[in-house]
């Protein structure tokens, strides 16, 4: 139990002290959004400019904004956007869908792939299979998403009209579309996601396999699938959960790009505007809201791990 | 790049391996790319804006290898010419890592305690955002020059050197030699930059080669959605953008630089394996 609490204390730290992070960098430099927004505008004077910095709050002292940011946050007021004056959280919520669904497929997706294809390659270490699937890995892992995205719309819209290549459709209104339009997108993401996965765990797999129980299982007659699903598989799994946290991170970090590949208006693509237009009550939120995710999946894959393991469950751990 | 020459690395290391004379091909095609860019202009008779409106999306010729863009300009002369930019950005961005990183791991490593807990949980805090998005928010607050682009990526990538810098420093001096040299009176700097750094040099040097990696994935993501490199000036992310909008009437356009940014990364990951796997050998000690 003192694990639990340890690492919900951590990552809570951690939220804290992101948040503090994006807030400082955002401020670090004199620059002001409100002059960026009204720009060129003719006929703006100092009146407006002032009505408009203190509508946004940005007239008041630094750490009275972070705190009233934070404070907001508590009850889903995250501020203004200062550049269409929309409701910060309104413009999150509807750009969330896209950008989960992405990271679940995509995390998904990669899961799905790499562990037969780990499980695949374990059985003979230095043969034939293992071998090709390592290469077939390490490419993959060159493939950065927005690239792999671009290449797969080239060779899978372009040339033959499988999949469409740009726009989201929710799910909620078309389920096979939604699909449809979500596949290619997946994929390019589970390129690089999914060789992270398999080398893991193939490397755990081949450890387990050489075990000792492993032999005994052998040796009392297991059929081999038997000793790979219920022995190995089991043991190796456990420290790979790890990678899941890792991978959701680099499918949330690459979603921002592959949305901007594909069209979709979810978090990453309205990031990417926000920080053109300099619209630091969007951009703050979302990035913190992405960290948070990203934390949040770390510290429940680590607390799923030490639940699953029984040496560990109810001890310190 | 700097990182294909670290492969040598300290005069001890560098006895060892007699066996490595031939650059691995990762390094041989790195290396080929790196020189056609910098001599760029030996290597195609064009300029890298010059115009001929009346072969525009030209097909792949023996004038023009990979065709002509939308204003006919020559598209191999423009690769290699952004190529320097992605590269300046990619190599300036990995020194910066890397004196960064060093400094900020080995002090990590030696003073330990207090100050080790700031310094680590500090990189741990700048890793809990996805680098991406980090850079996002750097550019917005500190514009998409060229220079601060490098400063930034290099910023992101530091805290991964510092970790690889910590622990093989605590590896390091945990050895006998380290203690035998406190014992003689040797003071610490001396003994961290003479004795351990050059111990400690191949698998920074790994690291370094897989931030070089990650470096121009980043460059390259940040100028493709128009926050990187600006245009008219251009890198393979710009060139990747500008192919993108004529998806559908040129695909070479966007597969040319889309091939050349996973050739680089691919070269980069085998070279660094390669370093990686030569690194764990024994150091034998004069």
């Amino acid at each position: 139990m003192q694990f639990v609490i340890k690492r919900v204390v951590i990552s809570a730290i951690l939220l804290v002290a992101t948040s503090v992070l994006i807030f400082a960098i955002l401020r670090a430099l004199p620059g002001d959004p409100v002059a960026a927004r009204l720009g060129t505008a003719q006929g703006v004077n100092q009146a407006m400019i002032d009505r408009l910095r203190s509508s946004a709050g940005l007239d008041r002292p630094l750490v009275s904004q972070y705190f009233s940011w934070v404070a907001g946050m508590t009850h889903g007021n995250l501020g203004r956007s200062y550049f269409t004056d929309r409701q910060v959280s309104s413009m999150i919520l509807s750009a969330l869908g896209p950008t989960l669904e992405l990271t679940v497929l995509g995390v998904a997706l990669s899961v799905l792939v790499a562990v037969p294809a780990a499980m695949a390659a374990a059985r003979r270490p230095r043969g034939w299979l293992d071998r090709s699937i390592t290469a077939i890995a390490s490419a993959g892992m060159a493939f950065p998403p927005f690239v792999a995205g671009i290449l797969l719309i080239i060779v899978f819209s372009i040339t033959v009209h499988w999949f469409p290549a740009r726009g989201f459709i929710p799910l909620t209104q078309d389920p096979v579309q939604n699909l449809r339009s979500m596949i290619l997108p997946s994929i390019s993401l589970a390129a690089g996601a999914a060789p992270l996965i398999l080398r893991y765990l193939r490397s755990e797999l081949v450890t387990a396999l050489n075990s000792d129980y492993v032999r005994t299982a052998a040796g009392k007659g297991a059929p081999e699938r038997r000793v790979m699903l219920r022995h190995a598989l089991p043991n190796a799994a456990l420290p790979s959960l790890t990678m899941i946290g890792l991978i959701t991170g680099y499918t949330l970090g690459g979603s921002v790009v592959v949305e901007y590949v594909f069209g979709f208006s979810g978090l990453g693509a309205l990031s990417v505007q926000a920080a053109f237009r300099r619209d630091y009550a969007v951009l703050q939120s979302v990035v913190l809201l992405i960290s948070a995710l990203f934390i949040l999946v770390s510290l429940t894959v680590d607390l799923l791990g030490w639940w699953l393991d029984p040496r560990t469950r109810g001890h310190r751990g | 790049m700097a990182e294909s020459g670290t492969i040598s690395v300290p005069t001890a290391a560098r006895r060892r391996r007699v066996t490595l004379r031939i650059p691995p091909i990762s390094v041989l095609l790195l290396l080929i790319i790196v020189l056609m860019c910098v001599f760029a202009p030996l290597v195609t008779p064009f300029g890298p804006n010059d115009v001929d409106p009346a072969h525009p999306f030209a097909a792949a010729s023996g004038q023009h290898w990979l065709g002509t863009d939308e204003l006919g300009r020559d598209l191999l002369t423009r690769l290699l010419y952004g190529g320097r930019l992605s590269l300046t950005v990619c190599a300036g961005s990995v020194v910066i890592a890397f004196l960064i990183g060093t400094i900020w791991g080995v002090s990590a490593a030696e003073r330990r305690g207090f100050v080790e807990e700031i310094l680590m949980r500090t990189a741990d805090v700048t890793m809990a955002i996805p680098q991406i998005l980090f850079a996002l928010v750097c550019v917005a607050a500190f514009g998409a020059s060229l220079l601060s682009l490098t400063v930034i990526t290099g910023l992101l990538l530091a805290p991964t050197s510092a970790r690889m810098a910590r622990s093989v420093t605590i590896q390091e001096t945990s050895l006998d030699y380290y203690s035998a040299g406190i014992a003689y009176g040797a003071g610490k700097i001396r003994l961290l930059t003479r004795e351990v750094f050059p111990n400690i040099l191949p698998a920074l040097a790994s690291q370094a080669v897989i931030n070089a990696a990650s470096a121009m994935i980043l460059e390259a993501s940040l100028s493709f959605v128009g926050l990187g490199v600006q245009p008219p000036q251009m890198s393979w992310g710009v060139l990747l953008q500008q192919g993108y909008g004529f998806l559908y009437n040129d695909p070479t356009y966007a597969v040319a630089p889309a091939v050349l940014i996973l050739v680089t990364v691919f070269c980069l990951n085998l070279a660094a394996n390669r370093l990686g796997s030569t690194r764990h050998r024994k150091v034998v000690r004069p």
